[in-house]
């Protein structure tokens, strides 16, 4: 669904709003990646084929131990692989200099990684001062993306990551992983050291800045409802690197691949799929806007006139300050100028879940919905989540965006213990392949896989189901390209 | 050197039994003087600070100007040794005694307060147990760096070791002279050996099983 | 962003006691020394000028030995915490602290046997004893450094040389600092030792006082040298203070 509705609001943005100055995101493909760290202990990644789609957002996730944040470094080469391949933007960068490939690529880890001895301006310059940029550029980069990650650039520019909170110094870590304009953006748990509410935001934050900037975004997380929220895309992972399942949010949830991602998901991922629906998806409630600082009673006014019995009050650029009842309203003679830092305000690209958390805490039973640069785009009501949790189930199924490829091929062609939970598989592989090749024939892929091997068997049928849909509809294939090793290898 | 050692063996057995009990004795009673202190200091934050300072700044005394010094009121002999050696011995065990006794989180102080225990219960019990460790430590250190000093009291003509240093100095190019300063050397770093071993045994006697490292 | 914190006024409130305390030490002896009667002897060990010579002489042992150390121990400790010797860092570590357990007087003397008594005899003794100080808090200065941040910096392009010079030593600078503090005040005293192989320096008075039986050569020697020690223990606060990365807590 997140696929369809990001290619939906690509195409509507109006043509003015679009900052183009950016590198967009290019594709990664991992080709055969094994890590082995002691030849006698099973490797932490095995064999592992995937693509990642330009410019979209790919969430790791998994237990513990699973091999996530290793095949996340080798991409980078923190962690160079055993052997394998790594393509990005179809440029195999196995063998580059490791530091200039580093470069490309923005990294962002827990709680920021600032360097504690040098400013917020300092961190966020020093790879462009690496690139060799000259120093005008350099402060000019800094503020665009202080402002970017919606900090004051005059305010903080030469603070001290202590004089920092949390959240902030995440904010600098992504601002200083974006300073070179990279096509790739890496994170590792990026939000795993900050309290849930400012998490959420960031969270939000995250998506506000994917859909402005179109970056490739590889996250990990041990999270499930992190990469619900976040990714297009979700890579399950179990232990020794093994693929448990690849696929949209919604089909993760609709269908989970085998027993080892139901049990990973764990219970309520039926509310879960709250987590799916933006609030960019539901109509929103236009509420009275009054400009702070006005006269109260011009308020009271307008307020009566539209016939409602509270107005929202937001400052020049349509930013919410406040939010006044009838009553409150009557005891004023000049509208708040002072923010409300406790007003229920939510991002567009957050969850509906969100959204209802925010009501929870505030006990509100609408929350301010906010776009870009956080202006108020209207109102979100608790009716319209209950309605929208109504109509949920099944939609899973219209799902026509079709998943990337990803597989596990160890290195000593052995099925990785074949107990019914393995994910995308070889044999799963060839049926995607056929299907490529072939649109027509997606009926006898979906018998092969099954005949071939039971526990390609949960995915198969359901890839198979949609790619019917899909190529019956005539879409045309999304799936990036991406040369695929496998098809050499096999007999 | 052999033959040297075999002839004098009852001579440096003796020279540094007399340097580790000196050392010992005073490692003892700096520990007392360093702890009395730390505890009449250590709550109010000012007598710490200059508790602290004393330590810090009486550690940068040389150990030599302090023998010079306590020559012209005390003369030579034992007792000078036992004052320096004394008086270096104290400072880092007094800082590791503040540092241990304040690091005591406060709610586990008020709670032995708050089931009935006095003051003076509660820090026998309470605070001094949980800060031996660190004491402990604290007298490991200064007993290898007092092993040095003693050495340097003997200029002073204090007992142990450092004797066989300065005469082998006075002898200069004489017989025996190198044999003489290498025993003296040599016996010291295997005396502080032995000390720190004896401090760790202490350590795994007395430092109760909760709070072991 | 200039504002001070607590901890930072109270280093400074520190310092000014220190100050005062030496300069108050300083004209007590001063004023001591020119209301008692000298002998002809002691007034003309204790000439202004001779004193001078002497001072100059034993900051000379400290500052040449402490350059040795700086230009070993420094290097050597970046060396022992690159992965490739780390290994080698236990078995260092441990003649290190061996080497600290030797009494320093015995080490000099033994040095003057070896080399010759002279100067080189007693800067080769207190470049041995003071390389354990700076050698370990480089070492733990650099180890204590946060991998994330290491991490951080290899992650965004930076080699590993440059995240040494612009991560690593910096953040391990206030603790290198302590170390290299530590070893100066270390070096102070042990010159002292450098009068019993020739080494020269303010040794000298103590024991030219004790030999001759001047007392108050002894006293005014032995006051001296602990000026010293705490001039220098001060010169390397502010230092400390000074140069301390800002952003640090």
């Amino acid at each position: 669904m997140s696929e369809n509705h990001r290619t939906a609001s690509t195409a509507s943005e109006a043509p003015g709003t679009e900052h183009d100055s950016g590198t967009q995101g290019v594709s990664i493909t991992l080709e055969g990646i094994t890590k082995r760290y002691d030849s006698g202990k099973p490797p932490a990644v095995d064999g592992l084929n995937m693509e990642i789609p330009a410019g979209s957002i790919v969430m790791f996730c998994g237990p513990s131990g699973c091999g996530k944040t290793t095949t996340l470094k080798m991409i980078n080469r923190l962690i160079e692989p055993s052997s394998g391949r790594v393509l990005i933007d179809g440029e195999d960068v196995t063998d580059l200099d490791a530091d200039r490939l580093r470069r490309r690529l923005g990294y962002v880890i827990q709680a920021g990684g600032l360097f504690p001895h040098m400013t917020v301006a300092k961190n966020i310059g020093l790879v462009p001062r690496m690139l060799g940029w000259d120093a005008s550029r350099i402060r000019a980069r800094v503020d665009e993306l202080l402002e970017l990650v919606s900090l004051d650039p005059a305010t903080y520019r030469d603070r001290f990551p202590r004089e920092l909170s949390g959240g902030q110094q995440q904010r600098v870590g992504v601002a200083r992983a974006l300073a070179a304009d990279p096509p790739v953006l890496l994170m590792d748990e990026p939000f795993g050291a900050v309290d849930p509410i400012t998490r959420q935001r960031l969270q939000d934050e995250l998506i506000a800045i994917h859909s402005e900037l179109k970056k490739t975004i590889v996250c990990v997380t041990h999270d499930f409802d992190e990469a619900v929220k976040l990714g297009d895309w979700i890579v399950i992972f179990r232990e020794g690197g093994i693929l448990a399942q690849y696929d949209s949010p919604e089909r993760i949830l609709a269908q989970p691949a085998n027993s080892f991602v139901e049990d990973f998901m764990g219970a309520g991922a039926g509310l879960k799929q709250l987590s799916l629906s933006r609030l960019d998806d539901v109509e929103l409630t236009e509420p009275v806007r009054v400009r702070a600082g006005a006269p109260a009673a011009e308020a009271v006014e307008t307020m009566r006139a539209a016939g409602e019995d509270y107005v929202v009050v937001v400052d020049d650029q349509d930013r919410p300050v406040d939010w006044l009842i009838a009553s409150q309203l009557e005891r004023l003679e000049t509208l708040p100028t002072q923010v409300n830092e406790d007003l229920p305000v939510v991002y567009n690209r957050a969850s509906l879940n969100d959204a209802l958390d925010s009501m929870l805490v505030t006990t509100t039973s609408s929350a301010i919905v906010v776009g870009k640069r956080r202006q108020m785009l209207g109102l979100v009501t608790v009716d319209t989540i209950m309605d929208v949790i109504s109509g949920l189930n099944g939609r899973a199924h219209d799902t026509a965006a079709e998943a990337p490829l990803g597989q596990n091929e160890p290195e000593e062609f052995e099925i990785p213990e074949d107990d019914g939970r393995t994910g995308r598989n070889t044999d799963e592989a060839i049926a995607a392949k056929q299907r490529e090749d072939s649109t027509a024939d997606t009926g006898d892929a979906g018998d092969d896989t099954a005949a071939g091997d039971p526990a390609g068997g949960a995915i198969a049928d359901d890839t198979a189901g949609n790619t019917t849909g899909d190529t019956a509809a005539g879409e045309p294939d999304d799936r990036p390209a991406g040369a695929h090793r496998a098809d050499g290898d096999r007999p | 050197m052999w033959e040297y050692f075999t002839q004098r063996s009852d001579q440096i057995l003796f020279a540094s039994w007399q340097h580790f009990s000196l050392v010992g004795q005073s490692l003892l009673l700096a520990t007392l003087i360093a702890v009395v202190i730390a505890v009449l200091s250590y709550r109010s934050s000012a007598m710490s600070a200059a508790a602290n300072s004393v330590s810090a700044i009486g550690l940068t005394i040389p150990s030599f100007a302090l023998v010079g010094l306590l020559i012209a009121p005390v003369g030579f002999g034992v007792i000078p040794a036992v004052i320096v050696v004394t008086f270096y011995a104290a400072l880092p065990i007094l800082r590791n005694a503040l540092v241990g006794l304040s690091g005591i989180p406060d709610d586990v102080v008020e709670s032995a307060r708050g089931i009935g225990m006095s003051r003076m219960r509660t820090l026998l019990t309470v605070e001094l147990p949980m800060a031996w460790p660190v004491i402990l430590a604290g007298v490991r250190v200064s007993g290898q760096m007092v092993m040095g000093i003693a050495t340097i009291a003997a200029y002073s003509l204090g007992p142990g070791l450092g004797a066989f240093i300065f005469s082998g100095l006075d002898r200069l190019g004489g017989a025996n002279s190198l044999e003489s300063v290498v025993i003296g050397v040599v016996g010291v770093i295997i005396l502080a050996f032995i000390l720190d071993l004896l401090l760790v045994a202490v350590g795994r006697l007395t430092i109760p099983r909760g709070i072991r490292v | 962003m200039s504002t001070l914190t607590a901890g930072q006024r109270r280093d400074i409130r520190d310092l000014l006691v220190q100050a005062g305390l030496i300069v108050v030490a300083f004209g007590v002896l001063i004023w001591w020394l020119l209301t008692t009667d000298l002998t002809d002897v002691e007034s003309s060990t204790l000439a202004p000028g001779a004193v001078w010579s002497l001072t100059l002489e034993h900051l000379l042992l400290t500052v040449v030995s402490a350059v040795i150390v700086l230009a070993v121990a420094i290097p050597l400790g970046i060396l022992l915490t690159r992965p490739a010797l780390r290994r080698a860092a236990g078995p260092v570590m441990a003649v290190a602290n061996i080497g600290q357990a030797a009494p320093a007087v015995g080490i000099i003397v033994l040095f003057g046997f070896w080399l010759g008594f002279g100067l080189q005899a007693a800067i080769a003794a207190l470049v041995v004893y003071a390389l354990l100080p700076v050698l370990r808090n480089t070492m733990v200065g650099l180890t204590q450094v946060d991998r994330q941040l290491i991490e951080a910096g290899r992650g965004m392009g930076m080699s590993a040389a440059a995240v040494l010079f612009r991560v690593e030593l910096p953040l391990a600078v206030p603790v290198m600092l302590s170390g290299i503090r530590t070893a100066l005040v270390l070096l102070v005293g042990t010159a002292t030792l450098a009068t019993f192989v020739n080494g020269g320096g303010l040794g000298l008075l103590i024991t030219t006082g004790v030999t001759l039986d001047l007392t108050r050569v002894l006293i005014a020697g032995a006051i001296l040298v602990a000026l010293l020690a705490l001039v220098v223990d001060w010169t390397g606060r502010v230092v400390e203070l000074a140069v301390r990365p800002k952003g640090l807590a």
